[in-house]
């Protein structure tokens, strides 16, 4: 079966790809330099820490010193990166040996950062202004809500009671890669909207903001704009009020669309109205495998295949129902079994076993955290093994030879294909053989030698 | 083990306990002044903070006899990204309070006859430990820990006992002790650290470049460092203190029982009580290679 996984890791990749000019215009700004840099593997903001007060180029061979020989791959890894988001800069000498500098404008952010510290991207308004603003759980329930409507809208329309106001057509937009419709037919979610509902939810967030960023040019936004206006916004204090009137008019259109996504709520005041940045937004530009970390679990797995999940909400019920039978609803549990029925379904859907497993290790309970394994083994083997169920037949393209002229002829034919791995039956009776197809081309010069 | 790493972030999130030396003694003389020593420092923090919004530093000063958390970066970035400048401002504030504090518990005490006083590591690499414990014990996922020291006066032989069991405690926990010596001597005891816990050890030649080492060795997380070539100890002196005097000594006596050091001979030992039978031997003051 292909491997359809959805991408949804790598922003950075994007802001990769932006021309050169464009990304040397984006390090203008402080914070795009600081999630910049905290987008890079290890080694790489290592390097970039190291070579901080350093001017002139550095030889790389030198670097490579920096490295142990049998790590050399990681090196070249970090290096990669950083030339790629042109962080480090290729010179070249007369002597044609290459050299990294580190780009002038990233290496003046970073220094004066390092000397006086990270400052916020504007100054929040004071408390007389707003007077009482949501406490952080508040805002954190009120942008999960709001995710979770979203989600539930892009994945079936029918189920939802106050929509969100996003235009039809930038929804079109959002599912594009997650619903499948064939003409005639209601939209049915395709591999790729399975995956997505069973990723974590900043996954899913980069994911649809990645859409977001490379539809914006239809709408005719800059990209570079946005992308910008993403990763300032995850550096404002969380919880805090910000004017809006300190936006530009594009900043101003996306920030209603983030509002409909719960990455911030808007307030209207006597006079001024405001933004207040919720947790989503605050975790856009730290590393995405963290974030997920303060998000407390709901799913209890027993031995005996049955799953308890201490949740009221629609959209936990409909990711369940993807690979297991709900049996019923409690107001705030959702009682379901894990059955083969239901697992091939999701098999169906192209719904992997390790991705089940992974999330009910990721969304374990609290009470059950701790223990180890978390789910229970007979079950994740289980799991396992029904999968495996439907691999028992493998597709291998292939050839049939057959007619030889003579038993001696398709000895030796068998002979040189087996001896190369790539014989997959032989039938001596009927001198009939079957080879792999990558070895046709060598089977038929061997026939013609032969001959 | 298996449980407690499963809760650890990912790669590169990293907590640093800081242990920094304000022995007033040593500042005095130190080839590099205090104040450009604390903004080496702060630039490090700020460093480290920079590497991700998940990383954690506190910096613990050691006193002459006494020691205090100067600086969280916890409780500085309680709500998201807060004023960093201002809380490193009142991190120096705090510091000097701390000196002025240490000053005055040190002339209280008297206990400070000469210019040679040690700082209180024992303390503080406790203090460490324990922040590190609650840490570990505190939330459902954390960071990885490692301990930097930052010593320039000479080591406390008093101290040996107490610094020696930090030092397996840390071993214990899996936490490195990081060292940069900005002194004129090796420091024995942290040598020691360094090694049993896996950290690096290092005396930077031209301290006037402190940051420039800090940056380069200092600030690597865990996970990096398996791949780099940082630099090695070249010996490490192993010399224990005797419990009955504090004196650092190559050769002595040793508790059967306890494996307490003595540098002379007992008839009872002190720490455990057990007796010991003289048996013939000679008298280690007067082998010819003993030295003190």
């Amino acid at each position: 079966m292909p491997q359809v996984m959805v991408v949804a890791r790598n922003f950075m990749d994007m802001v990769a790809a932006l021309p050169a000019a464009k990304l040397d215009m984006l390090y203008d700004s402080a914070f795009i330099c600081e999630a910049v840099l905290r987008s890079f593997p290890p080694l790489a903001k290592k390097y970039v820490i190291q070579m901080l007060y350093v001017s002139s180029p550095m030889p790389a061979a030198a670097m490579q010193e920096w490295v142990l020989d049998e790590y050399a791959s990681k090196h070249k890894v970090a290096i990669d990166r950083l030339l790629q988001l042109r962080v480090f800069v290729e010179v070249r000498d007369r002597r044609k040996e290459v050299s990294y500098k580190m780009n002038n404008k990233f290496q003046a952010n970073m220094q004066k950062y390092l000397v006086s510290g990270g400052c916020l991207p504007r100054e929040p308004l004071p408390i007389s202004v707003t007077g009482r603003l949501p406490t952080l759980v508040e805002l954190e329930n009120y942008a999960l809500d709001q995710w979770e409507c979203f989600l539930l809208q892009l994945i079936n329309s029918s189920q939802v009671e106050k929509g969100t106001t996003f235009s039809s057509s930038m929804m079109k937009t959002f599912q594009r890669g997650l619903l499948s419709s064939r003409d005639g037919e209601a939209a049915k979610l395709s591999e790729n909207g399975f995956q997505f509902l069973l990723m974590e939810t900043n996954a899913q967030l980069w994911y649809i903001m990645r859409e977001y960023i490379s539809s914006a040019e239809e709408r005719g936004v800059d990209p570079t704009d946005l992308i910008s206006f993403l990763l300032e916004l995850s550096f404002h204090t969380q919880g805090a009020a910000y004017s809006l009137s300190t936006l530009t008019e594009v900043q101003r259109v996306a920030i209603m669309d983030l509002m409909e996504l719960g990455l911030v709520k808007l307030q209207q005041g006597r006079k001024d109205s405001w933004f207040i940045p919720t947790k989503l937004a605050t975790n856009l530009s730290s590393s995405l495998s963290d974030s997920a970390a303060s998000k407390e679990g709901i799913v209890v797995v027993e031995t005996n295949f049955r799953l308890y999940a201490y949740s009221a909400s629609k959209l936990h019920c409909e990711i369940l129902r993807l690979f297991s039978r709900v049996e019923y609803q409690l107001p705030n549990l959702i009682v379901g079994a894990i059955t083969k029925e239901s697992l091939y379904g999701a098999f169906d859907n192209g719904i992997t076993a390790e991705q089940i497993i992974s999330f009910l290790q990721q969304n374990a309970h609290p009470r059950v955290i701790d223990k180890i394994p978390i789910v229970p083994e007979n079950v994740t083997d289980q799991i396992r093994l029904w999968e495996n169920d439907r691999n028992r037949v493998e597709m291998v393209l292939s050839h049939v030879y057959e007619d030889f002229p003579s038993k001696d002829m398709f000895e030796q034919c068998c002979d040189h294909a087996r001896d190369n791995g790539y014989l997959l039956w032989e039938d001596a009776k009927k001198m009939r053989l079957i080879v792999n197809a990558e070895f046709h081309q060598e089977m038929r010069e061997f026939l013609r030698r032969q001959r | 083990m298996t449980s407690a790493h499963s809760k650890l972030y990912s790669d590169d999130v990293s907590l640093v306990v800081v242990v920094v030396d304000t022995n007033p003694f040593f500042w005095a003389g130190a080839a590099l002044p205090f104040a450009d020593f604390l903004s080496h420092l702060i630039h490090f923090v700020n460093s480290l903070l920079l590497l991700s919004n998940l990383n954690h530093v506190v910096i613990i000063a050691a006193g002459v006899s006494s020691c205090a958390y100067v600086f969280d970066s916890g409780n500085a970035y309680a709500g998201g990204t807060a004023d960093v400048a201002e809380t490193l401002g009142k991190a120096s504030r705090k510091m000097e309070e701390f000196i002025k504090q240490d000053a005055r518990e040190t002339a209280s005490n008297g206990t400070v006859a000469d210019g040679g006083a040690a700082s209180l590591f024992s303390g503080a690499l406790s203090l460490a430990l324990c922040y590190i414990q609650r840490i570990f014990r505190s939330g459902t996922r954390h960071p990885q820990p490692r301990i930097l020291c930052l010593q320039g006066s000479p080591d406390g032989p008093e101290q040996y006992v107490a610094v020696m069991n930090s030092i397996f405690s840390a071993q214990r926990s899996m936490v490195p002790i990081d060292t940069c010596i900005v002194g004129t001597q090796d420091s024995a005891f942290l040598q020691q650290a360094s090694y049993i816990t896996g950290g690096v050890y290092m005396k930077p030649q031209e301290l006037s470049g402190l940051f420039q080492y800090l940056a380069a060795v200092f600030a690597t997380d865990l996970h990096s460092r398996t791949f780099l070539r940082l630099p090695k100890t070249l010996g490490v002196d192993f010399r224990a203190s005797c419990f009955c005097h504090k004196k650092t000594i190559d050769m002595g006596y040793v508790c059967s029982v306890c494996l307490s050091i003595f540098c002379k001979y007992h008839k009872k030992c002190s720490t455990c009580g057990s007796e010991f039978s003289r048996v013939s031997m000679p008298d280690l003051n007067s082998l010819p290679d003993q030295r003190q």
